[in-house]
């Protein structure tokens, strides 16, 4: 606190350097929560419905689960967060270009995994004609795998403008927040992909 | 960075604490890299149509894969979102809360429609 005596100097941490930097780190953890919340529910559908689709088109996922398109999926997003937490030590040290430069790299990655799940979901669809209106544990499946896509889309769309914006304004006690609140955002979708994998995928795999 | 005379202790401070940190962020993914390695062998074991050198059933594989996720969850809470810092009660307090509700749901909805 005592930085702010300083005027153009900025705090250690600049992302809880201020009241409103404090609040908004404090509100996006409560964000989070309910995130898990609509994660976990979508996940419990998921769970639920699972096994459960008395229909005959119900398709077996373990005949077109591809383990090792997933497995690329997973190591580019946790090379990604590894990435952006790389963007928040350099944002520490108030090195702007390693803010860049990791930023950068994070939404690229961000946008391969996105360009991965694309190609899988337009496999499943027309190659395995498992579409999203097709039984209740296609939704279900869908709308999880797809929910989380859009995290990381927009994601990708955030940490962008927050760059573009770091351009204008540089690194103040008013954009290390919200800097600092992306890559969190950032690091939770990667968290929510970690389950996804396990209870998607790899358990599909084997039920 | 150098140019700047009155930010010379900060930048200390800040140089040491980074480096601590930096080596806990890496630690973090290298751990995550590992147990994703490891729930993806198990998998990719108990699928094996040969499975003559199967090392582990589902009943085991099931569990175990699931601690799995939930450990390389935690570090990554803990380390890459910064919850070892200082100052975490309240979202610590937060994300517990929207965890053990995401929890509940899911243990009702399996327990509920049977597995």
């Amino acid at each position: 606190m005592s930085a702010h005596s300083h005027p153009g100097v900025l705090p250690p941490h600049p992302e809880s350097a201020t009241l409103e930097g404090r609040n908004k780190l404090m509100g996006f953890w409560l964000f989070l929560g309910g995130e898990s919340v609509l994660f976990g529910c979508l996940f419990a559908t998921f769970l639920g419905l699972r096994g459960h689709s008395d229909d005959l088109l119900a398709k077996n996922p373990a005949e077109f689960f591809d383990l090792t398109t997933v497995a690329w999926s997973t190591v580019i997003l946790l090379v990604s967060s590894l990435t952006s937490v790389l963007a928040i030590l350099g944002m520490h040290k108030r090195n702007t270009k390693q803010i860049y430069l990791w930023f950068t790299v994070t939404v690229l990655l961000g946008l391969s995994f996105l360009g991965l799940e694309i190609m899988e979901f337009s496999n499943y669809t027309n190659h395995d004609s498992f579409h999203f209106t097709q039984t209740a544990y296609a939704s279900s499946f869908y709308t999880l795998v797809g929910f989380h896509g859009a995290h990381v889309l927009f994601g990708t769309l955030w940490i962008s403008l927050l760059l573009l914006q770091l351009t204008r304004k540089g690194l103040t006690v008013v954009t290390a927040p919200k800097l600092y609140v992306a890559a969190l955002y950032w690091h939770f979708v990667d968290l929510v992909w970690v389950f996804i994998f396990t209870v998607v995928y790899l358990m599909g795999k084997v039920a | 960075m150098a140019s700047h005379s009155n930010e010379s202790h900060a930048v200390d401070y800040k140089k040491a604490k980074s480096k601590h940190s930096a080596k806990l962020h890496y630690l973090t993914f290298s751990l995550s890299m590992i147990l994703t390695v490891i729930s993806f062998y198990i998998v990719g074991n108990i699928i094996d149509p040969a499975r003559e050198y199967a090392i582990t059933s589902w009943t085991f594989g099931l569990p175990f894969i699931t601690l799995l996720a939930i450990v390389q969850a935690l570090f990554q809470l803990i380390f890459w979102m910064h919850m070892n810092e200082k100052g975490h009660l309240f979202p610590a307090m937060g994300i517990a809360l929207g965890g053990f509700i995401a929890f509940t749901a899911v243990i009702a909805t399996v327990y509920w429609l049977g597995w």
